[in-house]
């Protein structure tokens, strides 16, 4: 039955131009939430940085490096760990990764590398995360090329809005065809300062449609990198938890809506 | 990469992958063993977290005749009685609602083939009355008609251990399952195996390797040589219950001896017809699926065939009495099984049907449905009734009866007839009691070896099965057909009682050249009784609404009976469109008795052919002197 659904499969991306906007967080609790729904799901942490693996307690380190997983499926397939968590997998970061668009960029089709490597996984796995670094580069547009969407989190500054701008218009113009869809959210709101509350009043009057889920700064999230997992899978009734779980609501409405 | 290096490739990786994931180890828990003793004790060796428990329970379904147990399937209905329910979604687009009870179906050949699941919320039974869905969509060719009963329940308490490493990263997961099993219908109950199953985690192959040899080595315990859990599971569940999983059978199976005196095997075919018929009965009565009265039906036929076809091994009297009886039960048990027949081949008859004529057939199917319910009341009353019971202890009497060894009168013969009398007051009188001297002598073929008579039947069956196939020409009536037939099954039934006496490929090729005779006979006699039927229904339908007309100027003081009669006028009473559609069908069916018909001659042609004969003239040829000792007891044979 699972092989009839293939084509269910769906493949998200936790992307930003910007670092530090709270883009691993949002990957881990969404990757958790989903998997205890019933759905297998599989994490790739891009970022050499390792933040996600860091989270689900794993090392970030896969034999061979990005090297091994670019020329050899049996590489990728052993480097997958699952997690504390049934059906979650992750695939970890390495450091090697910051190579990662020096080796695409020397492969034969170096845009749809990602997509490649990532085609057999569609039979184990219902969702595919990927947890990507900041930055544009070949990588970024592998994810652009395999994702069906990406959650761009926002930090809500004048600022950033004109790079989701950008991003829209690079993906318009790149990819005119199959971009993936933009689902750019608030992320790391403080409610008490003044500018966050207009741009996100502002927001629904611009052409963009941003999610109306926003993800608040606060210290419970922080604290996370303490417990070395997901938030929502150690607490109930933190406001967290609560903002995680109505982001990944309106994510599956707005895609069920779209396809 | 080319096509065949990139399959290569796949075809490797996938092994690979297989490889990190197999790692499963079940192992058995010593009885006695405290289950906070032993998770201490791998906690000293291995860091470990204990989770909160969760109890599952598990009703474990087939049908009576166990067709999913030898499909090599296990269907379990599931619930949880804990918060952490088990999810079913499998796609991001799936309402992800946590289903309290979920139907499970695995495939016990393939055992690390995922299981499937469907959500359900009441208990399985017939396929009509479960939603559509995956597990349905792979039940509805194995079940059929037939219901799922449960058999089993397993109610599990699982608890489980994460064993750590230096991170507090989960490596192995543990699952000690304490399981009870429940049977449902006697309420027998107590205690299974106590399993310890020990999982890997993806990508921690070592550290599973090291729990297993720290459980094996320090602790003890045993890994099962097969592990996976289930199928051995659902087995010891079921054995301990009292179940003996795909035994039931209706296939005639009696391993007689050729030298076998032909009463005690005759005795011993009927005892195993009988054992069918009494395993049937309770799901006749509660109506659980149409195939428990189909069943009992085609045990009470065998029986009258051998009372009748196995000749004079008992004595008459007690032969003429029972055959009288089991026509009785073949009788009362008619009318819900040809209800039964016309509903379980309504959906075929609608598909015959131009479908601008399907929804007409409507109101025909809800009366067939209610005449159902009145004639299934009348059949399990009939089945409770004290001529039903009398029936069945007296053959019980009589099949478990000794025989007598000598030509001394047969005591139970003179035995029998009060009781069977008072039984059934209902019957014609018994042969009277000057007859009785004569039979009370040991029958003539009482003790004769069991070979020697089933010969001497077959041929004879043989012969006549010939001798009426080759009377039929293009013209004769269909009624010569029905006899034939009839003659045919006899055939087939000898053979089937007695083949455990003759070369198994042979009798069962032999048997086979019968079925393919039967088949044809079958399709003609059969479309011709439906086509009856509904010519019956429309008839009864028109003049029921006539009665209806010519009732409605009656006065007020009209006899009960007239009431009655309109009451059933008004239930019997079939739209013209209805009429129309069911005039449809009948042409239907007679178009396709005509073509068995037309194909008759070759399928007879082929059972008569030389090559069939030599076959079952090797078989069942005359090895003895009593050739001519038989037509002459033949002649003294009883009436069919």
């Amino acid at each position: 039955m699972r092989d009839a659904r293939v084509k269910l499969v769906t493949t998200l991306a936790v992307y930003s131009i910007k670092g530090g906007v709270g883009k691993t967080t949002t990957a881990v609790n969404l990757a958790y939430l989903a998997a205890a729904e019933g759905l297998r799901t599989l994490v790739w942490d891009l970022d050499p940085q390792g933040a996600a693996s860091f989270f689900f307690r794993i090392k970030p380190k896969v034999k061979g490096g990005g090297k091994a997983l670019l020329r050899d499926q049996g590489a990728l397939d052993a480097a997958i760990k699952g997690t504390d968590f049934e059906r979650l997998d992750l695939l970890p970061a390495d450091f090697s990764y910051r190579h990662l668009d020096l080796r695409l960029g020397q492969s034969d089709k170096p845009r749809r590398q990602l997509e490649r490597l990532l085609k057999p996984l569609r039979r184990e796995y219902d969702l595919l995360l990927l947890d990507c670094p900041p930055g544009i580069s070949t990588l970024s547009e592998n994810v652009f090329a395999v994702a069906d969407a990406l959650l761009v989190p926002l930090i809500p500054s004048t600022l950033s809005i004109r790079t989701l701008e950008q991003l829209d218009a690079f993906l318009r113009e790149k990819m005119p065809r199959r971009a993936p869809q933009l689902l750019p959210f608030f992320s790391m709101v403080d409610e008490t300062k003044a500018l966050h509350r207009t741009i996100m009043q502002d927001a629904p009057r611009q052409d963009l449609q941003i999610l109306q889920s926003p993800i608040p700064e606060i210290d419970e999230i922080e604290r996370m990198g303490l417990h070395r997992m997901p938030i929502t899978a150690y607490a109930a009734s933190e406001m967290a938890v609560g903002s995680y779980r109505a982001l990944w609501r309106e994510v599956k409405l707005v895609l069920s809506g779209e396809w | 990469m080319t096509d065949i290096a990139s399959i290569e490739a796949t075809v490797e990786s996938f092994y690979k992958m297989r490889q990190t994931n197999s790692g499963t180890a079940e192992l058995l828990v010593p009885s006695g063993l405290e289950l906070h003793a032993l998770i201490d004790a791998i906690d000293e060796l291995i860091p470990a977290v204990r989770e909160p428990d969760v109890t599952l329970s598990r009703r474990f379904f087939d049908s009576f005749d166990w067709r999913l147990f030898v499909a090599g399937v296990s269907l379990e209905w599931r619930f949880s009685e804990s918060s952490a329910s088990p999810y079913t979604a499998m796609s991001l687009f799936e309402d992800a609602q946590p289903a309290r009870s979920t139907l499970c179906w695995r495939d016990l050949s393939e055992s690390d083939a995922e299981p499937i699941l469907q959500p359900l919320e009441s208990e399985p039974g017939l396929l009509d009355e479960m939603p559509a869905g995956p597990v349905r969509e792979r039940l509805a060719p194995l079940l059929e008609m037939r219901r799922l009963l449960p058999m089993v329940e397993v109610i599990s308490q699982q608890t489980l251990v994460r064993l750590l490493n230096e991170d507090e990263k989960t490596v192995v997961r543990l699952v000690v399952e304490q399981n009870h099993f429940r049977e449902p219908n006697a309420g027998r109950h107590g205690n299974l195996m106590c399993r310890l199953r020990l999982l890997s985690v993806r990508g921690y192959a070592e550290a599973f390797e090291q729990a297993r040899l720290v459980l094996e080595k320090r602790l003890g315990l045993s890994v099962l040589d097969e592990p996976l859990a289930q199928e051995p599971l659902a087995q010891e569940a079921l054995l301990a219950a009292g179940h003996r999983p795909g035994a039931y059978s209706t296939k005639l199976d009696q391993q007689l001896e050729p030298d076998q005196r032909a009463d005690l095997a005759t005795k011993q075919i009927l005892r195993g017809l009988l054992e069918t018929l009494e395993a049937n009965l309770e799901g006749t009565r509660q109506n659980l699926d149409s195939e428990f009265l189909h069943d009992l039906r085609v045990a009470t036929r065998r029986t009258r065939s051998a009372l009748s076809q196995i000749k004079g091994v008992f004595p008459e009297a007690l032969v003429v009495d029972f055959k009288q009886r089991f026509a009785w039960l073949q009788q009362i048990t008619g009318p819900v099984r040809d209800l039964d027949v016309y509903l379980l081949d309504f959906p075929d008859m609608e598909r015959r049907l131009p479908p601008a004529l399907r929804s007409d057939l409507k109101p025909l199917h809800e009366q067939l449905v209610r005449l159902h319910a009145e004639a299934q009341r009348q059949l399990s009353q009939a089945l409770g009734s004290a001529a039903f019971d009398s029936l069945l202890r007296d053959w019980h009497r009589f099949l478990d009866a000794e025989m007598p060894v000598s030509k001394a009168p047969t005591a139970e013969a003179v035995d029998l007839h009060p009781r069977a009398r008072q039984a059934h007051p209902s019957h014609g009188p018994l042969p009277s009691d000057a007859e009785l001297p004569g039979q009370a002598l040991l029958p003539k073929q009482a003790a004769v070896p069991i070979k020697q008579v089933a010969d001497q039947r077959i041929r004879k069956m043989l012969k006549r099965v010939r001798a009426e196939g080759r009377a039929i020409t293009e013209d004769s009536p269909p009624e010569a057909l029905h006899e034939l037939r009839k003659s045919c099954k006899k055939l087939r039934y000898l053979m089937e009682f007695f083949q455990s006496l003759y070369p198994r490929d042979q009798i069962r090729e032999q048997i086979k050249q019968t079925k393919l005779l039967l088949d044809n006979l079958g399709r003609f006699q059969d479309t011709a009784v439906q086509a009856q039927h509904l010519r019956e229904h429309a008839e009864s339908s028109v003049n029921a609404s006539a009665g209806t007309s010519a009732n409605a100027g009656a006065n007020a003081s009209a006899k009960p009976s007239v009431t009655s009669a309109s009451t059933n006028a008004s239930k019997n009473g079939l739209p013209p469109g209805t009429l129309l559609a069911m005039g449809a069908l009948i042409g239907q069916l007679l178009n396709d008795q005509a073509s068995a018909r037309a194909t008759f001659s070759d399928v007879f042609a082929a059972f008569d052919s030389a090559e069939n004969a030599k076959r079952f003239k090797t078989l069942f040829a005359t090895h003895d002197l009593c050739a001519s000792a038989e037509s002459a007891r033949d002649k003294c044979g009883m009436p069919e």
